[in-house]
């Protein structure tokens, strides 16, 4: 198949954020959608529900994703049928990675972050790049704006860095109020210098007592 | 790899109370192997004005050692020293009388000037200026270091402060560039004094 341009995927822009807490989890996508320097639409919501303690957010090609979430809700209907039990968060995981590598030759052209409490109901935040490559982590940015917030969060979160060796126990000791402050302020500062990130943010807390969402206002511009 | 990246480089100036700071960071690389783990990236011009100069090392050097000369000459004939933006506008010209083939480095300059009131600014490798109220960056850094100084950055800050914010948002920002690090070099300049430290971080 000759490949002319790169017809097959888009770039929709847009950055997601995750970090994980001793009992909470805290994930966040701004909801912008782009298209070069156009704006499709300031409402756009790339966080998605997987299961109960179980939430995913992508940036990348939101097509792509649109798919995949439909063939995640799919195969854990099915599971559910099965096991008679949602999946969990660490299963879950496993399962986007497999669905990812199932397209390693034509990929899904979406960046993951998949976060929830695991069977302890400690927060836990996996990473993936867009063939399925994942790991536990305390916190985890993607997307356009993922270079700006990654430096912020290595040095406020006050967790050890996964740059850090040998590998520690990822959690923050961060609180909840604290950590969504902290999400608040590096969408703020990300959406200042990166124009695809901006409009609004949507964030959704995962912690014993069910999943909490909250809106934030962003520049326009 | 882009000539910009063959040396890696990370800089960034902040603005703060009657004072500012510039930091660099201290390797020197040929591509991935690196070279020099002490390597100066900030000059002085005189007493209250300094230039970072980022990108391609040898033309960071050639252009320091041109703008000496320029500034001694402008010293003999004028008996003063050159304000801030008075300098920004030489190497501006310097750097475009390169347009068809430029020097390869990005600088930034720092300096206090009528008034003590501090002063900063960037330019691309052609001279196009950038003048900023808050801070500027520069280097293969530049996106890492956008990120950490638009989140920790607040106006008026006393130097202390300024020191810690600066030092804070340069380490993290190279920790994240495997082109940049092995330290940092933080010159804090007040109207009164200049306070020159050396930053201990990762050393990869």
């Amino acid at each position: 198949m000759a490949i002319r341009g790169n017809w097959m995927y888009e770039n929709n822009g847009g950055t997601c954020v995750a970090i994980a807490g001793a009992d909470y989890c805290v994930i966040a996508a701004d909801t912008r959608l782009s298209v070069g320097y156009s704006i499709y639409t300031r409402d756009y919501s790339k966080i998605c529900k997987l299961a109960d303690k179980c939430v995913m957010a992508s940036s990348g090609f939101q097509g792509d994703l649109k798919a995949l979430q439909k063939n995640l809700a799919a195969k854990h209907l099915i599971y559910q049928h099965q096991h008679n039990k949602q999946m969990s968060c660490p299963a879950m995981a496993q399962l986007l990675s497999n669905t990812l590598y199932y397209k390693r030759f034509f990929p899904y052209y979406t960046f993951n972050i998949l976060g929830g409490l695991d069977s302890d109901g400690k927060g836990c935040v996996f990473t993936y790049d867009a063939v399925g490559s994942y790991e536990r982590v305390g916190y985890s940015a993607h997307g356009t704006g993922a270079g700006l917030i990654i430096p912020v969060l290595d040095n406020q979160l006050k967790s050890p860095s996964p740059l850090l060796l040998p590998a520690k126990d990822a959690v923050t000791p961060l609180s909840e109020m604290e950590a969504v402050d902290l999400v608040k302020d590096v969408f703020a500062s990300a959406t200042e210098r990166d124009i695809y990130t901006g409009d609004k943010v949507e964030i959704l807390v995962i912690n014993a007592s069910g999943i909490r969402q909250e809106l934030m206002e962003l520049r326009k511009d | 790899m882009s000539i910009f990246e063959y040396n890696g480089s990370a800089l960034v100036a902040m603005v703060g109370k009657n004072c500012f700071a510039i930091a660099s960071d201290r390797r020197l690389g040929v591509n991935l192997q690196t070279v020099a783990t002490d390597f100066q990236r900030i000059f002085k011009i005189h007493d209250k004005l300094y230039i970072g100069l980022s990108g391609l090392a040898t033309d960071a050097q050639t252009m320091y050692q041109r703008l000496v000369f320029r500034h001694k000459l402008y010293q003999l004939r004028e008996e003063r020293d050159m304000k801030p933006q008075t300098f920004a506008s030489l190497v501006s010209a310097l750097l475009y009388e390169k347009r068809f083939g430029p020097y390869f480095c990005q600088p930034v300059i720092a300096g206090l000037g009528d008034d003590d009131v501090p002063f900063i600014c960037t330019m691309d490798c052609l001279g196009a200026k950038e003048l900023a109220k808050d801070f500027v960056v520069s280097g293969t850094a530049s996106e890492s270091l956008y990120g950490a100084c638009e989140s920790m950055y607040k106006p008026n800050m006393e130097s202390e402060e300024l020191f810690e914010t600066i030092s804070q948002a340069l380490l993290s920002s190279v920790d994240r560039d495997c082109l940049s690090g092995w330290g940092g070099h933080v010159l804090l300049v007040t109207p009164t004094e200049v306070q020159e430290r050396t930053l201990k971080g990762r050393m990869d």
